[in-house]
């Protein structure tokens, strides 16, 4: 099946040319110019990942991203100009997976598209406890006491690296590779951004995590289960 | 315990002491006009007892002497005309009269005492007063007067020792020729108690002026420098608080005086500054909104360019090969440009302070083993050897992994460009406050001309050297800010010939400095050198 992108870019020729890149590796580009215009497509077109533009008029990239992730859980890479500004923390933090700095390569981008689109990892149970936690691994279901907790594929992926090894002690740098498909060296704010994310949606005390637990100075391991 | 709260009440009054301009002014004001008030009192109270002394001193002498002569005069007046006298009834009639004449305040008490070692027909018993204690007519005095040479003689005497209520008295020795019977000796002793109580009395007040008066130039002097240091301290006061970045803080400005002429300098000065700091300020985030503005203008058009460039160079194997080439030079120089711009933009961020630090507890030793396996392909290419020479120790270090890395992959790219195929050796040693990376190769080396020009932005060692990582001359510049990003440093040690070592030190704390490294510039040759190599890659 071919999956279906949409490209948020005010740029044309930026959304032209990735477009390009994009049918060239056997996606099939849908295309946005403004904020509101994303929203719409968001809702027609129904795509299977979403490139999101940062700086875009009419409504800023942040805001869309918001607004998409009230409704859904579809993978969202930001395209960005700044690597080291706060923007990239607030759009990871309104709910972006992961980012892309122009002036990006084309293969670095598709690296990243394809990394959020495929399959979660691969295990040989079907249910896994982490903390007082039930994950659904067939069922890409997180319930606590039989009530699920929505999670965004991405969380789901995170939630669930963690909980497959239950005694290992994960540094931010496994997780970008496990979870996020970094072979080298990136941002760990996408770690700690998510993690908090995560805390968010499925601790009960996020000040007190019994679920992804803190290593100071190493990184983060799964609750015990009970 | 004791000695440590009363160490610590000394450190307290010192710091206070130290600290207050008030308290010097007014302790050392109290102290000096003590000195003087002393001086002053102490000089007036011994010039009123001399005075008092010598009045009442001279009186006694004219009343002994009047007695002297009276008694004398009595006795010889009484020589019957046949020569006889009865000298007792006469003496008993001297010491009715020398009572009389003798009648100072204070009580006097006479003797008439025979002066020794005469042989005479007739003896007159010598006579005293009841109250007198004999002793007190001095044994030197006695001498003294018993020589008849028609002088008074005092002596200065303690009365009533043994009563325990002393007095200070008064001894008035003089003699008189009892006729028949000799030269007798009449002492006349005198308490002299009043005189010592007018003393006491005019000490007693003295002490008390001196007091009030020391006490008043204190209150005084109090006042006073409240009064001028009050206005010095709200400037200091305001001084302080614009240093911390209070720009509208002012001085009151009151009068004429020159307090009020501090105020209004101080004030033009505080308005200068916040005008200058406020216009920079301002420059600044136009600055900051230029170097984002330019970030994304130039960045979006690149991006497109990038892409596009990218594309043709996968496809170039179905150009013709100029076209081909064309294409990889387009691919190469955009890369080129890119980074060049990424590292403009970073020294303008710096410029314009808008960088923060994204700190966590690091292993610096895996952070260089990452660099390290990074750099190994090109450094194979150039033939050098890559060692790691990490002693052991506290390793983490809370630090921004991104820039350390960023700095890392510099000094190792600078090493591998400049080493000549000979090995490079990386360092990396710590202590319990600071961790240091020393990258040392054996290369051409820089001379001092170089050495001093080799943090300067785009400076290159050798323009015609060619190149490996693609430098863009910021590099260095880059890696000195992110250096002191940290509180750390960049050091660099160069011979020509014999290679460069670059260290870079660390605090292992944020928000502190450091001031010595635990790495040698250049450092010790080691001896065991632990090998880099492809065991850990």
């Amino acid at each position: 099946m071919t999956a279906r992108i949409l490209v948020v870019d005010d740029d044309t020729a930026i959304a032209e040319m990735v477009g390009i890149v994009l049918r060239g590796e056997g996606f099939d580009p849908h295309f946005s110019f403004d904020g509101p215009a994303a929203i719409e497509a968001f809702a027609s077109v129904k795509p299977d990942l979403v490139l999101l533009d940062l700086m875009l008029p009419g409504m800023d990239g942040i805001e869309v991203c918001t607004r998409i992730r009230e409704t859904s859980g579809t993978p969202i890479i930001m395209l960005t100009a700044k690597s080291d500004s706060t923007d990239v923390v607030r759009g990871l933090e309104s709910g972006a997976d992961d980012y892309v700095v122009k002036p990006f390569n084309p293969k670095e981008l598709v690296a990243r598209i394809r990394t959020r689109l495929r399959p979660a990892a691969q295990s040989t149970v079907e249910r896994l406890p982490i903390g007082d936690l039930v994950i659904d691994v067939t069922g890409h279901e997180v319930t606590r006491d039989g009530v699920p907790i929505a999670l965004t594929p991405l969380e789901f992926d995170l939630l669930l690296a963690l909980a497959m090894k239950p005694n290992q002690v994960f540094t931010r740098e496994m997780l970008l590779e496990q979870v996020w498909g970094y072979q080298y060296k990136a941002d760990t704010r996408l770690v700690n951004v998510h993690v908090q994310r995560l805390r968010a949606k499925v601790e009960l005390d996020a000040d007190n995590p019994r679920i992804v637990m803190t290593v100071r100075g190493v990184g983060y391991r799964a609750g015990t289960a009970r | 315990m004791l000695t440590f709260t009363w160490r610590s009440l000394v450190q307290r009054v010192r710091r206070l002491w130290r600290s207050s301009l008030q308290l010097r002014t007014v302790a050392i004001t109290v102290l000096l006009s003590t000195v003087a008030v002393t001086i002053i009192s102490g000089y007036m109270s011994i010039s009123i007892a001399t005075n008092l002394y010598e009045a009442r001193k001279n009186q006694a002498l004219a009343e002994a002497r009047q007695a002297t002569v009276s008694v004398q005069e009595l006795f010889d007046s009484s020589v019957s005309a046949n020569g006889t006298i009865d000298v007792e009834a006469v003496n008993r009639t001297a010491q009715t009269r020398i009572r009389s004449v003798a009648s100072s305040p204070g009580g006097t008490e006479f003797a008439i005492l025979r002066t020794p070692g005469q042989t005479t027909e007739v003896t007159m018993t010598p006579g005293r007063t009841r109250n007198l204690d004999e002793s007190v007519i001095s044994d030197e005095l006695k001498e003294k007067v018993g020589q008849d040479d028609g002088q008074l003689y005092t002596q200065a005497v303690t009365l009533g020792a043994s009563t325990g209520r002393p007095d200070p008295g008064l001894v008035v020795g003089g003699v008189f020729e009892v006729p028949t019977a000799g030269q007798y000796e009449l002492y006349l002793v005198y308490n002299v108690r009043d005189v010592q109580q007018t003393l006491d009395f005019v000490q007693q007040t003295l002490v008390i002026g001196s007091l009030l008066l020391v006490g008043t130039i204190g209150l005084v002097t109090y006042f006073v420098t409240r009064l001028t240091i009050g206005p010095v301290r709200i400037a200091a006061e305001t001084a302080e608080k614009l240093a911390e970045g209070e720009l509208d803080r002012r001085i009151p400005e009151r009068g004429e005086d020159i307090i009020a002429t501090l105020a209004r300098s101080f004030n033009r000065m505080a308005d200068s500054l916040q005008r200058q700091i406020t216009q920079l300020a301002a420059l600044s985030r136009v600055q900051q909104r230029f170097v984002s503005d330019v970030s994304h203008e130039l960045r979006t058009p690149l991006t497109t360019i990038r892409l596009a460039g990218d594309v043709l160079y996968e496809q170039r194997d179905q150009f013709s090969p100029t076209t081909a080439r064309t294409a990889e030079l387009l691919h190469a120089q955009v890369d080129r440009f890119e980074s060049m711009l990424a590292d403009l933009l970073e020294m303008s961020r710096y410029d314009a302070g808008a960088v923060d630090i994204d700190a966590e507890p690091t292993n610096l030793v895996r952070l260089v083993e990452e660099s390290l396996d990074a750099i190994r392909p090109l450094a194979d290419e150039k033939g050098s050897e890559l060692r790691l020479v990490a002693p052991g120790g506290y390793f983490e270090a809370d630090v921004d992994a991104r820039r350390i890395r960023r700095i890392l992959q510099n000094l190792l790219g600078n090493a591998v460009d400049h080493g000549e195929g000979r090995p490079i050796v990386v360092h990396v040693d710590s202590d319990a406050t600071a961790v240091a990376i020393a990258v040392r190769d054996y290369g051409v080396g820089m001379d001092a001309a170089q050495l001093e020009r080799v943090f300067d932005r785009f400076w290159r060692a050798d323009p015609s050297r060619q190149r490996t990582t693609g430098g863009t001359g910021l590099g260095l510049a880059i890696a000195t800010e992110d250096a002191q990003l940290h509180g750390g440093s960049l050091d660099v040690w160069s011979q020509p010939g014999e290679g460069s070592c670059f260290r870079l030190t660390l605090p292992r704390e944020r928000g502190t400095t450091v001031h010595h490294s635990p790495v040698d510039l250049p450092p010790a040759e080691p001896l065991d050198t632990v090998d880099g190599g492809e065991g850990d890659g």
